[in-house]
């Protein structure tokens, strides 16, 4: 970016230290002026306002200096104000919790990262992130791969027959045999599903799993103009396997998965 | 002498370094485990999970929520006593970075 240095006669003197005042900061967007975003911040509807750099801006709101925990008011606080802007800015998010002294550390912030910033930004203009995860109904994959796999409905059958006889060799290697098949149709089922959304989307991530019915937990990085595209997709895929998996689609989320800057911070005493 | 008393003493060495040994790991594997959010982030992700699968309720929620967090803290406050870094808190630029 060469429009750098025209605006930095811009940059208002920073006003006096508010006291005891904290700046909690959101997320950085491209922005050359300063902005009020209302009173939407974290710890009950702060005003949110931006920190201004060239043209950088960090979004703000005053804050005690505290530890924030990530309970669920919390944790929905900081995304609000992300969801807010992202309507009409590509922003960069910040990690939750993330609280500066002053005024004065957010610029330092913006001044010293200005390049790093401002590279990321250029390349997740107008992206937008998606989260999917997959869950899948145990008894019903294990009722599907009974019905396709000859072995294993043979060996259940026998088993049946001859319930009490049945050798615990057998039912060692039915178990065996189920546990193998149902790994192989999870990889199966999450190959497809990121085959079906390959061409919609610009990138993927996937996500340890959580829980144990969790088989797929992905985050895909999308443009704004694939929005449809990418929304229909999923539609479509999660119809394909409604008998089997259930789909959990969120979004759009800012790219927290796809932006990963290491910031050099350190404990302000 | 040497290889007498070695092998007299045996018994008495043996089960002494051994026991150093293992309150050497014993420790490090708790200071591990004091000092590490990782297993009690994902928790509270899998908590989230439940809500959202509808298999726990709000009040179920934020009750579990809380138990976490204090988790959470404890960590952090290990972790401060252990002198290591801790996430949270103010921060600002470090200083050679600005300098």
């Amino acid at each position: 970016m060469a429009s750098g240095d025209s605006t930095a006669e811009k940059m208002e003197p920073l006003p006096p230290e508010s006291a005891g005042e904290g700046k909690y900061v959101y997320c950085i967007i491209r922005l050359d002026r300063s902005r009020d975003f209302g009173e939407i911040g974290i710890g009950g509807g702060a005003r949110v306002y931006t920190v201004n750099y060239k043209d950088l801006a960090a979004i703000v709101s005053d804050t005690p200096i505290v530890i924030y925990d990530p309970t669920r008011e919390n944790v929905l606080a900081h995304e609000f104000v992300n969801e807010t802007v992202m309507r009409e800015f590509t922003l960069i998010p910040m990690s939750f919790g993330t609280v500066f002294r002053s005024e004065k550390d957010v610029g330092a912030l913006l001044k010293s990262t200005y390049q790093a910033f401002t590279d990321v930004l250029e390349k997740m203009q107008d992206k937008i992130e998606f989260g999917l995860k997959v869950l899948w109904d145990r008894d019903k994959v294990v009722a599907a791969i009974e019905q396709d796999n000859d072995e294993i409905r043979r060996l259940k059958d026998e088993i049946t027959r001859n319930a009490a006889s049945s050798t615990y060799f057998a039912r060692m290697q039915l178990g065996r045999l189920v546990e193998a098949a149902m790994e192989e149709a999870s990889n199966r089922y999450v190959a497809d599903v990121h085959d079906q959304l390959k061409d919609v989307s610009v990138a993927s991530r996937s996500n340890k799993v959580i829980g144990d019915r969790m088989i797929l937990n992905a985050a895909f990085l999308v443009d704004r103009k694939a929005e449809k595209a990418f929304d229909e997709r999923v539609k479509a895929v999660s119809r394909q396997y409604e008998d089997l998996l259930t789909f959990k689609y969120t979004g759009p989320w800012p790219p927290y998965n796809f932006v990963n800057i290491k910031l050099k911070l350190e404990k302000a005493t | 002498m040497g290889l007498l008393s070695n092998i007299l003493l045996a018994p008495f060495l043996g089960p002494i370094y051994g026991t150093k040994w293992t309150l050497d790991k014993v420790d490090r594997v708790v200071r591990e485990q004091l000092t590490d959010d990782t297993p009690i982030k994902e928790d509270l992700m899998a908590l989230q999970m439940q809500l959202e699968m509808g298999e726990i309720d709000d009040a179920e929620y934020v009750r579990r929520e809380a138990e976490i967090m204090q988790r959470l803290r404890d960590v952090r406050d290990w972790r401060e006593k252990l002198g290591m870094s801790t996430s949270g808190g103010p921060v600002r630029v470090a200083e050679d970075e600005t300098e």
